[in-house]
């Protein structure tokens, strides 16, 4: 699909991969919607793409649907969906601290599992109604973002991983059912990053052990790299239903 | 990596993906070097693309090293590699008609298999003694060909699935092996693609499986897989991965 004209919705979008695939999106000719909680940031990306920020917590459903009504109303109904809205969060399961808490293993998976489900099932019913745009049929495209943790879970990460395995585990049969309408569904797993949540959770020192282990590049991944193969995803028609790692051959061992 | 003014090594260029990738390769900058036992169809596109055609046959280690030295003489030493050479048969392990022909395995395996790992090993070889291209300092890029029957194995396709099978296996520690030198390996494991081996399938089963495609319903183009190739050499951070590009197909025993 070509991304001229379309209106993309990114969640997350103030911060990391959402704010760079926002600046990708929009500099190949699409209308942004800059959703995130942090208003303000949001209203940074936004003017700096031209597009329109709004204030969203994907955990909750009214928020979210207030959120789409809004881009409808002021875009149009958005063919282009990347969720990047995302939070972590550093404990074990179980240990000299006591249990993980129940209360914020639910927090992560509200935000990222089922704030992603959300925004996907509210934003593929509006999609489902438009026309399609190309000659395949093909009405519209959703970019989830999952985590190499949800394949290499490292320790004291079982509410992220769980989280991000889900948006694994949704990609097939998301794709499946909104295959009839022609709506793609694609998953990138990101492995180190550059982003404020990568940051917030390792540590600076942290981080820069874990790019040890990274094979090649021995790098942070940069935002706009991301954004790259995100937006490939919206232009390549042929993939569908699929996770794709975006990680530098990284696989994380006991080490980290 | 940029790709303009790099000399791409395409085995089995000469037709299907081979040919595809080489169109996208050459219209971004690459000078492509089309290997392929079918020397003459290899020229037909070479001309189209302004490249150079050279008989090879990957079962033969000698060929592969005269022509690989003769399309680093011509264009520069290859920092693109594409392995798309390939073959497949249709037998079943055993039934009414006897056992699976071990010669006929072992032939599927020595092109496939043996035949991908052979140019990576001598094409990386004379990548390590190249500068490297970039502040990464990246090298260049194998791109393998697996299947998605790697995965989703179907009837009558033992060998195939092994061979294709391999070459996800070697993805990983291919790249992990060239990663001090700056090498990055990725695997693409196209569906249903519209090629001269593709061809080879009766008609029945092609009526049978195009419409279990989810979507698009149809055949994939080999500038599709192309497009894909294009952005895993553009892409530093894909390294170690393999990628299906289906249509979100999986083959289930009705593709039997």
């Amino acid at each position: 699909m070509e991304i001229r004209d379309q209106i993309a919705i990114v969640t997350g979008g103030a911060s990391g991969l959402g704010a760079a695939t926002a600046r990708h999106l929009a500099a190949q000719g699409a209308r942004i919607a800059v959703l995130d909680i942090n208003e303000n940031l949001a209203r940074q990306i936004a003017d700096e793409v031209d597009g329109i920020a709004i204030p969203v917590d994907v955990a909750n459903d009214t928020s979210v649907a207030a959120a789409l009504a809004t881009v409808r109303s002021r875009l149009g109904v958005a063919r282009i969906v990347v969720n990047a809205a995302g939070t972590g969060i550093g404990r074990k399961i179980a240990s000299s601290k006591g249990p993980h808490p129940l209360e914020s293993f639910r927090r992560v998976v509200d935000i990222n599992l089922t704030g992603t489900f959300d925004v996907c099932r509210l934003a593929a019913n509006e999609m489902l109604a438009l026309e399609p745009v190309t000659a395949d049929g093909e009405r519209g495209v959703f970019v989830n973002v999952a985590s190499i943790f949800g394949f290499d879970g490292p320790v004291g990460n079982t509410a992220y991983a769980a989280s991000k395995a889900g948006v694994i585990g949704m990609t097939l049969p998301m794709a499946r059912d909104l295959a009839p309408y022609g709506i793609r569904v694609v998953t990138i797993c990101p492995g180190v990053f550059d982003t404020p949540l990568a940051r917030a959770e390792t540590g600076d020192a942290g981080f820069q052990r874990i790019l040890d282990l990274v094979p090649f590049p021995r790098r942070a991944g940069k935002p706009a790299e991301f954004a790259q193969l995100a937006c490939h995803i919206v232009e390549n028609s042929m993939l569908n239903g699929e996770v794709i790692r975006l990680d530098a051959a990284m696989r994380m061992g006991l080490m980290i | 990596m940029d790709i303009r003014g790099l000399t791409a090594l395409i085995t089995g260029g000469a037709s299907g993906l081979g040919a595809g990738a080489a169109r996208v390769l050459s219209e971004a900058g690459a000078r492509c070097a089309l290997l392929d036992r079918n020397v003459d169809l290899a020229r037909e596109v070479a001309a189209e693309i302004d490249g150079l055609a050279l008989a090879c046959d990957v079962v033969d280690t000698a060929s592969i090293e005269t022509a690989l030295a003769a399309a680093s003489a011509e264009l520069g030493v290859p920092r693109i590699v594409l392995n798309a050479a390939g073959i497949d048969v249709a037998i079943r392990t055993a039934g009414p008609k006897g056992p699976h022909s071990l010669a006929e395995f072992e032939r599927v395996l020595r092109v496939n298999l043996t035949g991908t790992f052979n140019v990576a090993r001598l094409a990386a070889q004379a990548m390590t003694a190249e500068p490297p291209l970039n502040e990464d300092g990246e090298r260049g890029v194998i791109v393998n060909i697996a299947s998605v029957v790697a995965e989703d194995g179907p009837i009558g396709q033992v060998a195939y699935a092994a061979s294709k099978a391999g070459v996800q296996g070697m993805t990983l520690p291919m790249a992990r092996d060239l990663a001090p030198f700056g090498i990055r390996v990725v695997t693409v494991a196209p569906g249903m693609f519209e090629t001269p081996l593709a061809s080879g399938i009766p008609q029945s089963w092609i009526d049978a499986i195009i419409p279990t495609v989810p979507f698009p319903r149809r055949w994939g183009n080999p500038l599709e897989f192309g497009a894909l190739v294009r952005q895993i050499c553009e892409n530093p951070m894909l390294n170690g991965e393999m990628i299906r590009i289906d249509g979100a197909i999986r083959m289930g025993i009705e593709h039997s």
